[in-house]
C-alpha cells in the first residue's frame, strides 16, 4: 500500500484524490449485475460467419456447375466400352461381331498373363507405363507369337518395347496413303494417320507405312520367332468412334486387331501396382504390427498435445511504449562523424577551447575573456613551470598532424590542467 | 473450450494400450472414443463462464515503485461448482518483466451459488494509467480433461503517480526556509519588504536593520526582523515537447523534470506561495490552477501521472501566451525545458522578453551525465573524438545558458539526481534576495 497521509503530511496522499475509474455498481444479491462477458452470442456468431458461409456456398455451386458443364470430351478415351467421340466401342463391337473376344484389362500383370500366340495385345497408352511395367510387357510379348499393337508410344516407351526403333518427329493427323506392301494397309487404303513418326535404323524385317516426309507413322516389326509381330501407330485416330467410318480407318483397325481370335485391350491406369518388387520390404513391414498402431496412436497424442498447447488463456495484451531515444545520441553521432571525416582540427579546437574555459577561473581570468590568447597566457605563465612558448603552442597551436598527435594533445591538455590543480592545492 | 495436458497424457498412454492389446484401427478408435466421451462429459459438467458475475475493488492510485492490490470477486450463480484457472490480464508494464505470468494467473474454486475473491498484485514499472484488460476464465470439468473458456471485461484503472524520489531533500530545504523566515535564532535577513517583529540586538546582526526609534524608547538596542514575502505566485511550466523525450540514464528527461517540479511545489507551498502548473508542447497537456496548499500536491501528481513526452517541436509562442494568460500579475515562472541550442534560439529567445518584462523567469534543464562521461574519455582515437564532441555540446549548452542569463533569466542546469535540490536552492536564493 502507499504511504499513510498522517506519517508524511508533506507528501501527496494518493488516496485522497482517487480518479474514480468507471466501475460497475456493486452486484449485490437482487441487483442485476451488468453482463461483462465477452463471449459472442449466437446472433453475433451468425453475423460474423455468414459472409464466409455465403462465400463457401458460392464456391461449391460454381465448382459443381463447372464440373457438370465443362467436363472434358476426352473422357473414356480409347475405352472399348465408351460410346463417346473419342471412345472405341464401335471397333470393339465390330470385332466381336467378327468373332473376336475382347477382354479389357487394367493391370500390367493381367496384360502380361493374357499374351499368347492366338491373342492380340493392344496397349492404348504406353507412355503411362513406367520402366518396370514396360519391361514386363516387353518380356511377355516378345516371344509369345502373338501380335502387340502400341498406340502412339513416346521415345521412352518405344525404345524399351522395340529396341532399335525411335520416335523422332511429330506431324499433324491427316489422310495418308499406305505407300507400302503391308497387306493390311494395302487392303485398307487411305487412312487417318500421322502424329508421332518413327525411325528404325537396322531393324530387320520392319515395314514402314503411311509415311510423312519419309518417316512412317505406322510400323510393323516381326519378332524373332517369325510368328508374332509388333505394330506401332503414331496416333489413336483410326480407333476413335467418330473417325471409324472415314476412309479406310475401320478396315485398318479391324485387320490390325482382328488377326487373332482373342484381343486383350489393355487400358493402363495410374493406380496399377500389380507389378511389385517382391524382394523389397520397407522398415514398417519389419516392425511388429503393435508398434505401428502404437505409433499411430502417438501421432494422435501429438495432435492432442498441439491442441492443448495452442489454446491461449486470453488474448495477448499490448501497450504503447514510450520512445527510447538517448539524450546523448546527437553528441555520439557527432563524435562518429568527426571520426569518419578525420576532423582532427575541429576536435582539437573543441578540446582546447574547453580546457581554456576551465583554466581561466583557476588563474583569475574572467570566463568571458578566456578565449583571448594574450590575457590567458599572461596569467598562466605565472602559475605553470612549462615554458611559455610550449603552453602557447599547446593551447593555441596548429591542428595536430596525425591521429597520434591528437591523442597526445588531449593528454598534454589534461596534464596542464592537472598541474594547475596541483598548484592550487599546494599554494593556498 | 480447451483441453488439458491430462488429455494429451492419456492419449499418449493410449499408445501402449493400442500397441500391446489392440494393434488395429479399432484400438485407435476405442482410445479416441473414450477420450472424446471424457471430454464431452467434462464439458457438460464444467460451470459455464458466461453467467459468472465479476466485480472489482482495490487501489486506484499508487506511486511508482509501490504495489497496488486489485481484488476481483467472482460470483457463481449456476448450479455447478466452478473450478477455474483465471487470468487477470493487465498491460505488460504492470509487472516487472518475467513475473507477469505468475502474477496474473490464479486458481480458484467457487462452489455453486457462492462467491470468492482473488487478489492481483500490480507492481507497475512506468508512470501513467494502467487499465485492466480482460479477465479470462478457464472452467475445468471434474475429470480435468477439458475446460470451457471465456473472457469478461471488468474495467478498472490504476493510476501510477510520479515517484517523487526527491522528497528526501524536502526537510533540509524546509529548514533553510525557516531560517529565511526569521523564526530561528540564526537570523538571515531577507530583502523582502514585509516587516515581521522587533527583537534585541545580537552581535553579528546587520547594523542597518537597527530600529533607532524603538531603541530610543527602550533601554536595549532593538533590530527589526523581516520575513521574506509570502503569498507570491509561482507558475511551473513543463515543456513536454521532443526535447523532454530524450533518455537520461534510464528515464526520459521529463521524469526528472517532474521530480524537480514536485519538490519545488512542495517547498513553495510550505513557504506560503501559491503554485500553479502548466504542461505544454503544442497545446496544453495539463494545467493545475488555484489549489490550496493542502490540495496542491495530490492535484499535481494526478495531473503529472498521465504526462508523456510528445515527439513534436514545442511551440514557444503558444507557451508564452499560455503563461501570460495564467499569470496576470508578477510571478515566478519556472520553465523546465531543454538547453539545446536550436530550439532555444529559434523558439524561446525571440519571445523571452515578453516573459522577463513582467515576470521573474527561472529556466531549469536536465543535464546528461553521459556528456561528462564522454568528455572525460581518453586513450584511443574514438574516445578523443567522443570527448571533443561532448566538449562541443557542453560549450553550446553553456552559451545557450549565457544568452538566457543575459535576458535576466536564472538558469539551473543539473543532472537528474541533483536537479531537484538545485532548483529548490535557486528558488530559496531568489526568495532570500527578495526577487520574488
Amino acid at each position: 500500500m502507499s504511504s499513510t497521509p498522517g506519517a508524511a503530511p508533506q507528501h501527496p496522499a494518493p488516496q485522497q484524490a482517487p480518479p474514480g475509474p468507471a466501475r460497475p455498481a456493486p452486484g449485490g444479491p437482487g441487483t442485476a449485475a451488468p453482463d461483462t462477458s465477452l463471449a459472442p452470442t449466437v446472433r453475433q456468431l451468425w453475423a460474423r460467419s455468414r459472409g464466409i458461409l455465403v462465400a463457401l456456398l458460392i464456391l461449391l455451386v460454381f465448382g459443381f456447375s463447372y464440373a457438370v458443364f465443362r467436363s472434358g470430351e476426352h473422357h473414356g478415351q480409347l475405352d472399348p466400352r465408351s460410346p463417346d467421340r473419342y471412345g472405341s466401342r464401335a471397333v470393339a463391337q465390330l470385332l466381336e461381331d467378327h468373332g473376336v473376344t475382347v477382354d479389357v484389362v487394367t493391370t500390367t500383370a493381367d496384360a502380361a498373363a493374357a499374351t499368347g500366340p492366338d491373342s492380340t495385345l493392344l496397349v492404348t497408352d504406353p507412355d503411362m507405363l513406367d520402366r518396370r511395367q514396360l519391361g514386363v510387357i516387353h518380356q511377355a510379348a516378345a516371344d509369345s507369337g502373338g501380335r502387340t499393337v502400341l498406340i502412339a508410344p513416346g521415345p521412352t516407351a518405344v525404345s524399351t518395347l522395340l529396341p532399335g526403333v525411335d520416335a523422332t518427329a511429330t506431324a499433324g493427323v491427316d489422310d495418308l496413303a499406305p505407300a507400302c506392301d503391308l497387306p493390311e494397309a494395302r487392303r485398307a487404303g487411305d487412312a487417318h494417320l500421322g502424329g508421332l513418326l518413327y525411325r528404325h535404323p537396322g531393324v530387320p524385317g520392319a515395314t514402314s507405312c503411311y509415311p510423312v516426309q519419309g518417316l512412317p507413322s505406322l510400323l510393323r516389326v516381326p519378332d524373332t520367332t517369325g510368328q508374332g509381330d509388333t505394330v506401332v501407330l503414331g496416333t489413336p485416330d483410326p480407333f476413335h468412334n467418330h473417325r471409324l467410318d472415314d476412309e479406310g480407318n475401320a478396315s485398318l483397325a479391324l485387320q490390325l486387331l482382328g488377326s487373332r481370335p482373342h484381343l486383350v485391350w489393355y487400358l493402363p491406369s495410374l493406380s496399377d501396382d500389380s507389378v511389385g518388387e517382391p524382394e523389397r520390404q520397407d522398415f514398417s513391414d519389419l516392425l511388429p504390427s503393435g508398434w505401428r498402431w502404437g505409433a499411430w496412436q502417438l501421432a494422435v497424442a501429438a495432435v492432442v498435445t498441439a491442441l492443448w498447447r495452442a489454446r491461449r488463456l486470453g488474448p495477448v495484451v499490448t501497450e504503447p511504449l514510450p520512445v527510447a531515444v538517448r539524450a546523448a545520441e546527437a553528441t555520439e553521432g557527432r563524435a562518429r562523424l568527426y571520426r569518419r571525416a578525420n576532423a582532427r582540427a575541429r576536435a582539437a579546437e573543441a578540446l582546447r577551447q574547453a580546457t581554456r574555459a576551465r583554466l581561466a577561473p583557476l588563474v583569475g581570468v574572467e570566463p568571458s575573456r578566456a578565449q583571448e590568447p594574450d590575457i590567458l597566457l599572461a596569467a598562466l605563465t605565472a602559475h605553470v613551470e612549462a615554458p611559455a612558448p610550449q603552453v602557447r603552442s599547446l593551447l593555441y597551436g596548429p591542428a595536430p598532424e596525425d591521429d597520434s598527435a591528437l591523442v597526445r594533445l588531449a593528454d598534454d591538455l589534461d596534464a596542464l590542467e592537472a598541474s594547475l590543480h596541483d598548484w592550487q592545492v599546494r599554494s593556498p | 473450450m480447451a483441453i488439458t495436458g491430462r488429455t494429451a497424457a492419456l492419449a499418449a498412454l493410449g499408445a501402449l494400450l493400442v500397441g500391446l492389446l489392440m494393434p488395429r484401427w479399432l484400438g485407435v478408435l476405442v482410445v479416441a472414443a473414450v477420450l472424446l466421451a471424457g471430454i464431452l462429459l467434462d464439458l457438460a459438467l464444467a460451470a459455464a463462464v458466461r453467467p459468472l458475475r465479476l466485480d472489482r475493488t482495490g487501489d486506484t492510485t499508487i506511486r511508482l515503485g509501490e504495489q497496488a492490490t486489485v481484488n476481483l470477486t467472482i460470483t457463481n450463480p449456476g448450479r455447478l461448482p466452478l473450478r477455474a484457472l483465471v487470468r487477470d490480464a493487465w498491460p505488460p508494464s504492470s509487472w516487472a518483466p518475467g513475473t507477469e505470468v505468475t502474477a496474473s494467473r490464479h486458481r480458484l474454486t467457487v462452489p455453486a451459488g457462492e462467491r470468492r475473491r482473488l487478489t492481483t498484485v500490480l507492481r507497475p514499472t512506468r508512470r501513467g494509467e494502467r487499465q485492466a484488460h480482460t479477465v479470462t476464465i478457464r472452467s475445468l470439468g471434474p475429470l480435468g480433461l477439458a475446460a470451457r473458456q471465456g473472457s469478461h471485461r471488468v474495467p478498472w484503472t490504476v493510476r501510477v503517480l510520479p515517484p517523487f524520489t526527491s522528497r528526501k531533500h524536502l526537510p533540509s530545504r524546509l529548514a533553510r526556509l525557516r531560517e529565511l523566515d526569521g523564526r530561528t535564532s540564526m537570523l538571515l535577513r531577507g530583502q523582502g519588504t514585509e516587516f515581521d517583529s522587533l527583537r534585541e540586538y545580537i552581535p553579528g546582526d546587520d547594523t542597518r536593520s537597527i530600529d533607532w526609534r524603538a531603541t530610543a524608547r527602550r533601554s536595549a538596542v532593538a533590530v527589526r526582523t523581516w520575513r521574506p514575502e509570502r503569498d507570491r505566485h509561482i507558475l511551473i511550466v513543463l515543456d513536454t515537447g521532443r526535447t523532454s523525450a530524450g533518455r537520461v540514464g534510464d528515464a526520459p528527461r521529463l521524469d526528472a523534470a517532474l521530480d524537480a517540479a514536485l519538490l519545488l511545489a512542495a517547498l513553495a507551498s510550505r513557504a506560503g506561495d501559491r503554485v500553479d502548473l502548466l504542461a505544454y508542447d503544442r497545446r496544453v497537456r495539463a494545467s493545475v490552477q488555484g489549489r490550496t496548499a493542502a490540495d496542491l500536491l495530490p492535484s499535481l501528481v494526478n495531473a503529472m501521472a498521465r504526462l508523456e513526452p510528445q515527439l513534436v517541436e514545442s511551440d514557444a509562442r503558444g507557451l508564452v501566451a499560455g503563461v501570460l494568460q495564467r499569470a496576470p500579475r508578477r510571478s515566478l515562472v519556472v520553465l523546465l525545458t531543454g538547453l539545446d541550442a536550436a530550439p532555444v534560439e529559434e523558439g524561446l529567445l525571440p519571445v523571452l522578453p515578453l516573459l522577463t518584462h513582467r515576470h521573474e523567469v527561472l529556466v531549469a534543464s536536465v543535464a546528461d551525465p553521459r556528456l561528462d562521461e564522454m568528455a572525460r574519455a581518453r586513450g584511443n582515437l574514438d574516445a578523443i573524438y567522443e570527448a571533443a564532441a561532448a566538449e562541443q555540446s557542453r560549450t553550446e549548452r553553456r552559451h545557450t545558458a549565457q544568452r538566457l542569463a543575459r535576458h535576466g533569466v536564472t538558469v539551473v542546469d543539473a543532472p537528474p539526481a541533483t536537479l531537484p535540490p538545485a532548483l529548490a536552492d535557486a528558488y530559496l536564493a531568489l526568495k532570500a534576495s527578495g526577487r520574488l
